[in-house]
Parts: C-alpha cells; sequence; structure tokens
C-alpha cells in the first residue's frame, strides 16, 4: 500500500466517490425497482409509493419456491467454496513451493487452464449423463462437487500469485527451527496468504452463487438454486421486473453477511495459528 | 327463521365453493373419472398461464386422489430438461410440455410415444382445437399432418396472435391492413402514444410476429409442403409486399427502437398506456388485466387480426404435452389419465377460470359468453385462421433464417428485396440439404 | 506492466526446480503427495471424460435415436462448414473487439481503485464491502435491469437525457451503439472481479520498500512504475488471464439485452455456438466452433503475454 497525502489523498478520495457512485447507483436502481409494482416499473417513474408487494410475491407467492432455493445456494455456494479453498489451495501451495518435476505443475496448470476456457454449456450433457448414473442427479452434492470443479483453475491460479509473493527465506527459517513442511505451511506460510485466501474465497463464493447453467440441468423444482428461481421470472409472454428485483435484493442480503461473517472467521482462525 | 338462514348460508357456501374451484356443481360428470394412478411428475415452463395450469392440477389432485409434481422451469431450461430426460435411460419426467417448435426433433429421434400406443386407439376429443393440426406427426412426408399423421400429444394451449387495443382511443378495430396502418398513424404522438407496435426483435421474434402480414398478403415461406412441394417462395411479389407494409407499419407508428424490441417491450408499452394497438399472443393478455401490472386495465380490448388481399392471416405458435417412450408402462398409463382429465369440459372450464387458455371450443364459446371473457371471441376467430407455418422438420433452421434477414430489412443493413431474396436463397439450400423437392421463384430485383 | 514468462508461456510459473543430492525427508514426501492429489483427483474424475466427450463430438456429426446418440465419424464436413462459415468468423471479430475494450477498462479502473483504496486511511472495509455487490447480483437479474436502465422510453438513462433536452437514445437498438452499451453493463458488472484481486495483491506488498522509497522522496507515479507494478505482476496477468477468458464467454446478459442484434452487431461467439449447439441441436459443430473458441482465447492470451512482455522492456 502507498499512503496517500494532501492534494493525492483528495485526488484519491474524489476517484473512490465516483468510483463507489459507479458502482452503487445501479444497485439502488435495482432496489427502487423491487419496491415498485409493476405498472410503475413499465412507466418509468421516479417518484413512487413503496409497496412490499413484490417480496411478498416472491417469499410467499405460489409460483414461487424462494426460500428453498436461497438455502440450497447457500449450501452449494458455501460447502463448494470450502472445498474449493482447502483443494485448491493445498494445491497451489505444492505447485509454488514443493518439488514437483516441470512437466507434472506444467501439465496441471496447463489441464485446469484448458478446462476454464470450454464453454460450460458443452460439458454439462456429459456431467449429466454421469452425475445420474452415479445417481446424484437431483442433488446438491452433485452440485456442489462439479462447482468445486469449475472453480478450482481460478482458486490454484490465484493462490500460487499469492504464496509466490512470500520470500522463500521465511520458510527456511522455519525449517531451521525444526518444523516439517507441514507445520511451516500451516504456521507460517498460510497466515501471509490471508488477504489472497478472502480474494480468491469470495470470487469462488460468487461463482457458485451465480452458476446458472449446470444448475439448471442438474436440479430440480427441490433441489434448484437462486439464479435458476431468479430465471423463472424472465419469462416469455410476461414481465416480472418487480419479482426479479427483489429476489435479486433478497439473494445478495445472505450471500453478503455469510461473505463477511466467513472473511472475519478466515481472519481470527489463521492468524490465531499463527501466534501459536 | 333459523332454517331460512341455514339455506342461505348453505347456498351461499355452494356459490364460494363454485367459485373457488371454478366448476359448475351440477358439471361433475363433465370430467372423467380416471381410477387410481402412479404418481407423476410434469416437466412445464412459467409463464403466465402457469398459474392457471397449477390450480387445474390441483384439482385433479383433489378429485382423482393421484399425486402430480410440477417441475416449473425457465423457458430454455425446458428444451435442455427435456433433451437430457429423453437422453437418459429412465425420464424422470411423465409428461414433458414442448414448445412446437422444439418438438420434431424428438420425433425424428423417435423418443416420444404416439398416444394411441398407450391407450389403445386414442384420438382427440371432437371439441378441441387441433391448432392448425400441429399435434399430428406424418413422418413419411415429414411434416405435421392428420392425414396420415400419427397423434403425438394434447394441447396444454393453443398460442395466437390477437390484435390488442385501446378501445379509448381506437373506436373500432382495423379490418384491414390499410386500415392499421391509416389509424395508427393517426393516433401517432410519440413519446405519449404510439399508434402499433409489435416484435422487431431477431430471431423468432420478428419472425412469428411478420407472419399474418405474410399470410394475409398471400405470401407463403414454401409453396405446399403438405403435398411435398417444397418450392421456396418467400421471395414472391406478396411477400415483398407484406414485407414492405410490415416495415411501414412499425416505422410509422412504433418507437424508434422497434429493431430490437421483444415480448417485453412490446407488452409494457401496451400495459403503461403508450400504445393504442400492439400484436401479441393470447398468452400475454393476462398481463394487460392485472392492475398491478396495467395501467389499461379498464380500456383494453382484443380483436381479431386484420384481413389482407389473401384473407385472414394468423400463426400459431404451441405448447404439447407430450410423454416420453423411455418410462414405464404404468407411468404412462397415468400420464395419459391426467391428460384426458384435463381435455375434459369440467376442467378445461377450470383451467380457463384460473387464467389458463382453454383448447376446448365449447368452454371457449361458453365462457366467452360472461364477462371478463370477452377477449375469448377474438381469441377463437383467430386460432379457426389460424395456420402453422413451419409444420416441416427444418423448421428450426428456417426460422433463424427469416429471423435474421427479416431484422435486417427492418433496421435498414438490407432492402427488403434483398432480404428476401438471401432468405430465399438460403432455405432453398437448406430444403436441398435434407433431400426435399425444391425448387425456387425468379429473384425480385434489388 | 510486464508478464513473467513462465505464465505467458503456459508453463508453471514460479515451480521451484527440484534441488539434487538433498534426499527429501518422507513426511515431506507425504506432505508433497498429500497436497496435490485432491486437486488431481478432482480434475480427473470431473473434467477429463467431458473434455474427451468434446473432442470426440468436434470431428463428428450427431444423431439421437430411440438407442441414444449415434456418432458418425465427420471431420472433413465440419471443417468445411467452419471455412464456409462468414457469420462465425464476424462474430469472432465482434467478440475480440468486445473483450479487449471491455478488459482493459476493467483492469485500468481495478487498479486504480484498488491503488486508492489501500492508499486512504479510512473506509476500506466499506468499500471492499460495497464493491462486491454487482457481482453477486446473477447475471440474468443484470441483463434484465439494465434492459430497463436503458428501455428506450422509460429508462432512467434517457429520462435524465430528456431533462436536458436530449433526444432518446436507442442504446440498445442503434447498430452502432449496442455494442457499447453491452460493454459498459459488462465493466460495471466485473471491475470488481480485477478490484478484488488486485487489492489482495496490494495489501500484500512490503511495506518498507515502499516507505523506504517515500523517505528517498519518489512521488507516488514513480513508486507505482517501479514499485507496485513490478511485484504485482503476477497478480495482474492472473486477473487479466482470468478476466479475458470470462469476457470470451460472455453469455447471460448479451443474451437478455440482446439476443445478438440488432442484426449481428452484438452477436458474440457464445450466442452463435448457443444457437448452434442448443437451439439447432447440432453438436458436433457447435463441439467444433466450441474447440475454435478455445484456440482463440488460447491465441489472445499469447498475443497479449507477448505485448506485455514487449511494452514491459
Amino acid at each position: 500500500m502507498i499512503p496517500l497525502k494532501g492534494r493525492e489523498l483528495w485526488l484519491g478520495y474524489a476517484f473512490l466517490a465516483a468510483g463507489v457512485l459507479a458502482i452503487v447507483v445501479p444497485f439502488l436502481f435495482i432496489l427502487a425497482t423491487s419496491l415498485k409494482y409493476e405498472i410503475a416499473i413499465m412507466q418509468g417513474r421516479v417518484i413512487f409509493e413503496p409497496t412490499l408487494y413484490n417480496y411478498n410475491d416472491v417469499l410467499f407467492g405460489r409460483r414461487s419456491n424462494f426460500v428453498r432455493n436461497i438455502t440450497n445456494s447457500l449450501i452449494v455456494a458455501g460447502a463448494s467454496t470450502l472445498i474449493v479453498l482447502t483443494v485448491g489451495t493445498l494445491a497451489a501451495y505444492s505447485l509454488s513451493r514443493l518439488r514437483w518435476a516441470r512437466w507434472i505443475s506444467g501439465a496441471f496448470l496447463g489441464w485446469t487452464m484448458l478446462f476454464n476456457t470450454i464453454p460450460v454449456l458443452t460439458v454439462v450433457g456429459p456431467w449429466y449423463l454421469m452425475f445420474q448414473q452415479a445417481g446424484l442427479y437431483d442433488t446438491l452434492l452433485g452440485l456442489v462437487l462439479t462447482h468445486v470443479a469449475i472453480n478450482l483453475p481460478m482458486t490454484v491460479w490465484l493462490m500460487m500469485t499469492f504464496f509466490g509473493d512470500i520470500p522463500a527465506e521465511l520458510e527456511e527459517a522455519a525449517r531451521v527451527d525444526g518444523a516439517g513442511q507441514a507445520q511451516a505451511f500451516r504456521r507460517v506460510i498460510l497466515p501471509l496468504v490471508v488477504p489472497g485466501l478472502i480474494a480468491a474465497g469470495v470470487l469462488a463464493f460468487v461463482f457458485s452463487w451465480n452458476e446458472f447453467t449446470v444448475a439448471l440441468n442438474l436440479t430440480s423444482r427441490g433441489t434448484a438454486t437462486v439464479p435458476v428461481g431468479i430465471a423463472n421470472f424472465a419469462e416469455q409472454y410476461e414481465v416480472q421486473n418487480g419479482n426479479m428485483a427483489a429476489a435479486s435484493v433478497l439473494s445478495t442480503i445472505p450471500a453478503l453477511i455469510l461473505m463477511i461473517f466467513g472473511q472475519r472467521f478466515v481472519v481470527q482462525g489463521l492468524t490465531m495459528g499463527a501466534v501459536k | 327463521m333459523i332454517i331460512h338462514a341455514t339455506r342461505r348460508a348453505h347456498l351461499a357456501g355452494t356459490a364460494l365453493a363454485v367459485i373457488l374451484a371454478g366448476v359448475p356443481a351440477l358439471a361433475q360428470d363433465s370430467f372423467l373419472d380416471v381410477g387410481e394412478q402412479e404418481p407423476i411428475t410434469i416437466l412445464i415452463n412459467s409463464s403466465p398461464w402457469y398459474g392457471g395450469f397449477e390450480s387445474v392440477v390441483a384439482l385433479y389432485e383433489e378429485q382423482t386422489g393421484n399425486l402430480v409434481e410440477l417441475d416449473a422451469t425457465p423457458y430454455n431450461g425446458v428444451l435442455e430438461k427435456a433433451r437430457n430426460a429423453v437422453r437418459t435411460a429412465e425420464s424422470p419426467y411423465d409428461i414433458l410440455n414442448i414448445d412446437s417448435g422444439w418438438t420434431i426433433e424428438f420425433y425424428e429421434s423417435d423418443v416420444l410415444r404416439p398416444l394411441g400406443e398407450i391407450v389403445e386407439g386414442y384420438t382427440l376429443p371432437e371439441e378441441v382445437y387441433t391448432c392448425g393440426d400441429s399435434y399430428f406427426w406424418n413422418e413419411e412426408k415429414q411434416y405435421r399432418t392428420s392425414e396420415g399423421g400419427t397423434l403425438m400429444a394434447v394441447p396444454p394451449n393453443c398460442n395466437v396472435h390477437v390484435l390488442v387495443y385501446r378501445t379509448d382511443l381506437v373506436e373500432t378495430p382495423p379490418a384491414t391492413y390499410d386500415d392499421l396502418l391509416a389509424q395508427c398513424q393517426a393516433i401517432q404522438s410519440p413519446p405519449e402514444v404510439y399508434g402499433f407496435a409489435t416484435r422487431g426483435e431477431r430471431g423468432n421474434g420478428i419472425h412469428y410476429d411478420f407472419m399474418p402480414f405474410l399470410l394475409s398478403y398471400g405470401g407463403r415461406i414454401v409453396a405446399d409442403p403438405a403435398s411435398g412441394d417444397y418450392t421456396v417462395t418467400i421471395n414472391s411479389p406478396e411477400a415483398l409486399t407484406a414485407l414492405e407494409r410490415f416495415i411501414e407499419v412499425e416505422h410509422g407508428c412504433a418507437p424508434a427502437n422497434v429493431g430490437a424490441m421483444g415480448q417485453g417491450d412490446v407488452i409494457q408499452l401496451m400495459a403503461a398506456g403508450n400504445a393504442a394497438m400492439v400484436e401479441t399472443v393470447v398468452a400475454a393478455w393476462a398481463n394487460y388485466v392485472d392492475p398491478t401490472k396495467s395501467a389499461v386495465v379498464d380500456t383494453v380490448a382484443a380483436a381479431p387480426m386484420p384481413e389482407g388481399p389473401g384473407g385472414r392471416g394468423v400463426a400459431i405458435g404451441n405448447w404439447h404435452f407430450a410423454v416420453p417412450r423411455n418410462i414405464p408402462d404404468e407411468r404412462a398409463q397415468a400420464a395419459m389419465a391426467f391428460m384426458q382429465w384435463f381435455l375434459t369440459e369440467g376442467a378445461q372450464t377450470a383451467y380457463a377460470e384460473a387464467g389458463g387458455i382453454p383448447v376446448r371450443r365449447d368452454v371457449i364459446e361458453t365462457l366467452g359468453q360472461q364477462p371478463g371473457y370477452e377477449w375469448m371471441a377474438a381469441y377463437q376467430t383467430n386460432l379457426e385462421a389460424g395456420v402453422h407455418p413451419l409444420g416441416f422438420s427444418e423448421g428450426a433452421a428456417v426460422e433463424q433464417v427469416m429471423g435474421l434477414r427479416l431484422n435486417q430489412a427492418l433496421v435498414g443493413e438490407l432492402s427488403p428485396a434483398a432480404a428476401l431474396n438471401s432468405a430465399a436463397r438460403e432455405i432453398q439450400e437448406i430444403f436441398a440439404q435434407s433431400g426435399r423437392q425444391t425448387g425456387s421463384l425468379d429473384p425480385l430485383p434489388e | 506492466m510486464s508478464f513473467p514468462s513462465e505464465i505467458s508461456s503456459g508453463a508453471a510459473p514460479a515451480a521451484v526446480p527440484p534441488r539434487r543430492h538433498r534426499r527429501e525427508p518422507s513426511g515431506d514426501r507425504w506432505f508433497r503427495w498429500a497436497t496435490l492429489l485432491p486437486a488431481v483427483i478432482v480434475l480427473v474424475v470431473l473434467t477429463v471424460w467431458p473434455v474427451a466427450n468434446l473432442l470426440r463430438m468436434a470431428v463428428s456429426t450427431i444423431e439421437f435415436t430411440r438407442d441414444g446418440a449415434s456418432f458418425a465419424f465427420t471431420p472433413a464436413e465440419n471443417l468445411r462448414r467452419l471455412a464456409g462459415d462468414d457469420l462465425f468468423f464476424i462474430n469472432l471479430r465482434t467478440t475480440v473487439i468486445f473483450v479487449v475494450v471491455s478488459v482493459i477498462l476493467e483492469m485500468v479502473l481495478g487498479f486504480l481503485l484498488a491503488l486508492m483504496v489501500s492508499g486512504v486511511p479510512r473506509g476500506k472495509g466499506l468499500v471492499r464491502t460495497l464493491m462486491i455487490l454487482p457481482i453477486l447480483v446473477p447475471p440474468v437479474a443484470i441483463g434484465s435491469m439494465w434492459k430497463l436502465v436503458y428501455n428506450h422510453d422509460f429508462g432512467i438513462l434517457n429520462q435524465a437525457l430528456g431533462v436536458v433536452g436530449l433526444g432518446p437514445v436507442g442504446w440498445l437498438s442503434n447498430p452502432d451503439l449496442a455494442l457499447w452499451s453491452v460493454v459498459l453493463v459488462d465493466v460495471w458488472h466485473w471491475t470488481p472481479f480485477v478490484f478484488l484481486i488486485l487489492f489482495a495483491g496490494i495489501e500484500g506488498l512490503p511495506r518498507e520498500v515502499i516507505e523506504a522509497a517515500r523517505v528517498d522522496g519518489a512521488t507516488t507515479w514513480q513508486i507505482v512504475r517501479r514499485i507496485v507494478l513490478p511485484l504485482m505482476a503476477p497478480a495482474i496477468a492472473v486477473a487479466f488471464i482470468f478476466r479475458a477468458i470470462l469476457a470470451f464467454k460472455v453469455f447471460d446478459q448479451i443474451f437478455l439485452l440482446t439476443s445478438g442484434g440488432p442484426g449481428t452487431a452484438t452477436e458474440v461467439v457464445s450466442l452463435r455456438l448457443y444457437r448452434v449447439f442448443f437451439d439447432q441441436n447440432e453438436l458436433g459443430y457447435g463441439a467444433l466452433l466450441s474447440v475454435v473458441i478455445i484456440l482463440a482465447v488460447v491465441a489472445f492470451l499469447l498475443t497479449a503475454g507477448a505485448l506485455a512482455r514487449r511494452v514491459g522492456r
């Protein structure tokens, strides 16, 4: 970090204010939309009488299964993030710090990158058949596994850059003190990459939370996630912008809360390990 | 006194029950006794008529004690899930609700059970519309027709265009397209009120909404597919006149962004009170009469589509309830039992009263007399004039060509004649590839 | 900005070559395997067959029958069709324009935001939380909401323009403008992605070096140019790579905003792929298109890497 001073600081604040405004205004627009009757949305009324009609419809309407969708999404995104962070961070550490032959790390990273470029549309068919045979079709576990696979490449690559920033001497010092590789990793290295873990975790969570194509194909009414539920409001022959906006707002709240607490949890857990 | 009061309460209770169930108490025999059946699962799309379908399913469960599970899925997801279902060992669904444009792919791979194989000799009840013969498939001709065709599905709805207009702005709805143009131009005063709009969006939108113009001017995409003559006639002078009129109307009366307008935009324009007339499918009707969604609840009305030199042109784009092959016989029986029940007079009435679009002539006629259902008359007129313009197996590919070229003509990337000429070339290519007997007209002068 | 050469050449970044002469303690070897194996298992079980299947489809024509899929080996026909598919190459050009413009904007804005947030004494947590908002909204909802913003008659953009007396703009219906409207949505949606990664990178920079440079009288610009950018090169590279790949695959928001229109103005390759693979159900040709897309992404990343190295020098 570069502390800004004087005129630069004011410039910084101005730029930040503009950035925050640009981010927040469209979101406020969504929020306002969620509080309008459909007719007020369609007429583009700026001044309107707020109503909770849409929220009521989304949460308790007969067509909607939104509470269930949110629960499913929390489980799927939470579980797949935990798994992909664990698996991905270990793999990233292994590849960046332990003695693997070049061809092994090259093949691993090349394959993950290749898989990441494939349009999901073309792999969802094989996954459907695999999961049907394994009895995992229409289960949350099946969806968790696919999200782990989808997010693994990014997690590994990201974590490698963060491990790469840590000076090798630190680790060697720990080893001189008699720590094994595993202990050195746990006590010395891991606490240093907390900002990276948070970034990678947030991104994995967000991608899982918003993933649509696979979730649509591998679930049905009882196991559907938030994006699938929301897509039901974007229908042919009708306009349900109010419901969709309300569902979007509702879907960000639990995710936001979970991520804020999740961050704190990660930070505390790892820094405590470091002090010990 | 007491007796009197009780009887009144009883009567009121009955009346309430009638309204709730949406079924005349005397008409119990207008349903069907299906006996005990296996539980079934239906794959269905979310739509404005889904609510009506859900109520009718609840009524079925209540009447028969048989269980029905609904998997309501976003529009495009239905196709993905239906494909997955028929490509696996045993389908999780017993009834697939699929859009007519998608059905042929399923026919060709022979993954749906003809209904006559499940219930020996089953035919659609006489009162049920066949929606332009679209529930039959003639495998030899690769064409939808009841002549030599097999019954593959039953209708959950027959979606046709209606002309939706505002009674406070339009005195008599236009009877011809000349009339439509004159009226919409007279009303046109943007941005407060646009005279007329329909979809100009690339793809299915513009293709389907252009069809009424094309058909009523006597234009056809293909000469005579029913008898195997696949000569491409989309660049005929009639088709050119129709396209020029379509563009004239859209440029003269619709908002400037008409080239990107989709279903939602058109509905919005009417519901928000900014259009005098729009052309939308009957399934969208519910949007205009819901006070939370519409500013024109009291003034909106439906009319038959205008006529042209070739008569009234209406295109049908409907949904199909079909049964996959890869389920056990008992489940197929249970699916069939539900579908037969669903097409009874009682069920169709309940369906319509809960917001569905009925497909029985008698139900439409009876309900059409009642206040609140006036639009059904226009629906029926259009339905009877309706044809299925893409009844052949190359339909999806042809629609893509049309959807792009028409849009290019509308936004000015191509002249109308050039757009039709290139569409004709490409469509002929499609038919040639699939081995149809095809040919072409002389190109229009560009 | 300089890419580390290992990344742009596709090999392992920062892999430590095995040292000779020192025997690895057995606990360490066990640890080495235990750390990598779970990831390998996930990849083998879940990705190998779908990828192999994709390659097989790309050289086939696939028909579905009652008994399942039947593959006919037709590589020549698929390739011939690709060679004559002018529309696909137009789509590819549109996609590259979309990717270059939106990713560059997102990188620059994301980097500046990260720099500013880390530089101010107060409000970091708040800003970081707010920044997450756009990426939390499902793409399907983003498409629908921006469609309202861009609405020709009632959208807030045209309403605001109307107040100052400017005529309604066809944000999505004007073929010359539609692509840029779509780019704007993408920038709004994804700048936070870049911000999150780069902010984590900046927070991890060694403080002493920067403070020492300050003491030596270096300006902020010099510190950024000489210290921050070189140290952050790997994080920048990874953010760029993953952002570019995602941008190449952009689908939901364009599908909902314009469906590729007007005409072909916003038809990116993934929309075309969707039409072929899904609407037309031509799995063979669709798979071939997706292989071409993958190759295009790889070519794009290699070119970007080479350019970055030249600029870095």
